[in-house]
């Protein structure tokens, strides 16, 4: 929607600072120029303007209220108060401002490494016979599994060569 | 010891009169901190009084924000303009007071502080009668209520647009957002204004 070769304001909020800086008298002249014959034909840009510089008035009238006469010298009093105290005190304060937020990552990196040692350690260690027990497994268990393993690779190994003497008769 | 205060505001424009202040300040001269100081005061305790709206808090938080800046001297590089800099800590410091669940309970005694919203030149050159006073308080609590009301943001960027007359891209800059997001925060806001004060805003054309 173009008004007087110019695209209305209210159409998108971009460009809404061009009413808000009118109406707040802070447009430079150009684009006031610009503007009001933007609005000589556009009536919801007259309805915005009369409600945004009625309110900017109203807003007016709040007025700061007076600043302490002591607020210099309490402010001197603390900045002394900062220069007397010890090194520790001191840095934490640096630390308080915001110093500790680059150390949160670094931190998080240390822990998932951390427990990654702790994981990997765990799984390589060798299984005591106190730990197995209290696991329930015992270690005669352990040995008897890696007999029976040993037991089915000769078995195997037996079936081979069976097999190849077998295929050496029928020649 | 000190960690590195950067300004942290995107690209550097060209060292102000503040910026090159505090760089004085860094090299250890008091007296251009006093100058910032008193230059720059008033104008941060209206934006800290009118977003936590307790005159007394607003220039605690205040001394808080100068505190903050001696101590970062040794640090401070003028990647951005200084009151951008000094409005940014200045909103940090406000918003995590509102955020505060004991500072809100505080914050809903406004009455306590009634006075101090009372500025000298709300008496011209006649003293106001009783009536003109009570409804001079009125209407003052309804706007203090309507922007009270906003959120925290939407507030600062009115604040900072309306009373400080801060340029987009420095409440930008303040807020951390885009300069479309600024608008778009401002546009909501003010309607919202208009909204809840119609009553006092007479419709009418420029």
């Amino acid at each position: 929607m173009t008004y007087q070769g110019m695209t209305c304001p209210l159409l998108s909020e971009e460009s809404i600072d061009i009413l808000l800086d009118y109406a707040a008298g802070r447009l430079d002249q150009a684009r006031s120029t610009l503007l009001e014959r933007h609005t000589a034909s556009c009536e919801s840009c007259v309805a915005f303007l009369g409600g945004q510089t009625s309110l900017w008035q109203t807003l007016d009238e709040w007025e700061p209220a007076t600043v302490s006469m002591d607020f210099n010298r309490r402010l001197w009093r603390r900045i002394d108060g900062l220069r007397t105290q010890p090194w520790y005190r001191r840095f934490s304060a640096s630390v308080r401002l915001g110093g500790w937020k680059p150390a949160i990552p670094l931190a998080a990196a240390v822990l998932v490494v951390a427990a990654g040692f702790i994981m990997d350690h765990q799984n390589t260690a060798p299984v005591s016979p106190a730990a197995a027990k209290s696991v329930g497994v015992s270690v005669i268990e352990v040995d008897q599994v890696e007999k029976t393993l040993d037991d089915i690779q000769l078995l195997k190994q037996l079936d081979t060569s069976g097999t190849d003497t077998r295929a050496a008769r029928t020649l | 010891m000190w960690q590195r205060v950067n300004t942290g505001m995107g690209a550097s424009p060209a060292p102000d009169l503040d910026a090159e202040l505090m760089l004085r300040v860094r090299e250890g001269d008091e007296d251009s901190f006093r100058v910032l100081l008193d230059k720059h005061r008033n104008p941060l305790i209206h934006f800290l009084y009118r977003m936590v709206q307790d005159q007394p808090v607003s220039e605690e938080l205040a001394q808080e924000v100068f505190l903050r800046i001696y101590r970062s001297r040794a640090s401070y590089e003028p990647t951005a303009r200084f009151t951008t800099w000094m409005f940014r800590i200045a909103t940090h410091v406000a918003l995590n007071w509102l955020r505060d669940e004991k500072n809100e309970r505080a914050q809903e005694r406004l009455d306590d502080d009634r006075d101090y919203d009372l500025p000298s030149r709300e008496l011209p050159d006649r003293k106001p009668t009783v009536e003109q006073r009570m409804l001079y308080r009125a209407r003052l609590q309804e706007i203090r209520d309507a922007i009270a009301l906003l959120p925290a943001k939407q507030r600062a960027a009115v604040l900072m647009h309306k009373y400080q007359e801060m340029e987009y891209s420095q409440i930008a800059a303040v807020l951390e957002c885009s300069e479309s997001a600024v608008k778009s925060l401002l546009f909501r806001a003010y309607e919202t204004l208009r909204g809840r004060l119609a009553h006092m805003v007479t419709r009418g054309t420029k």
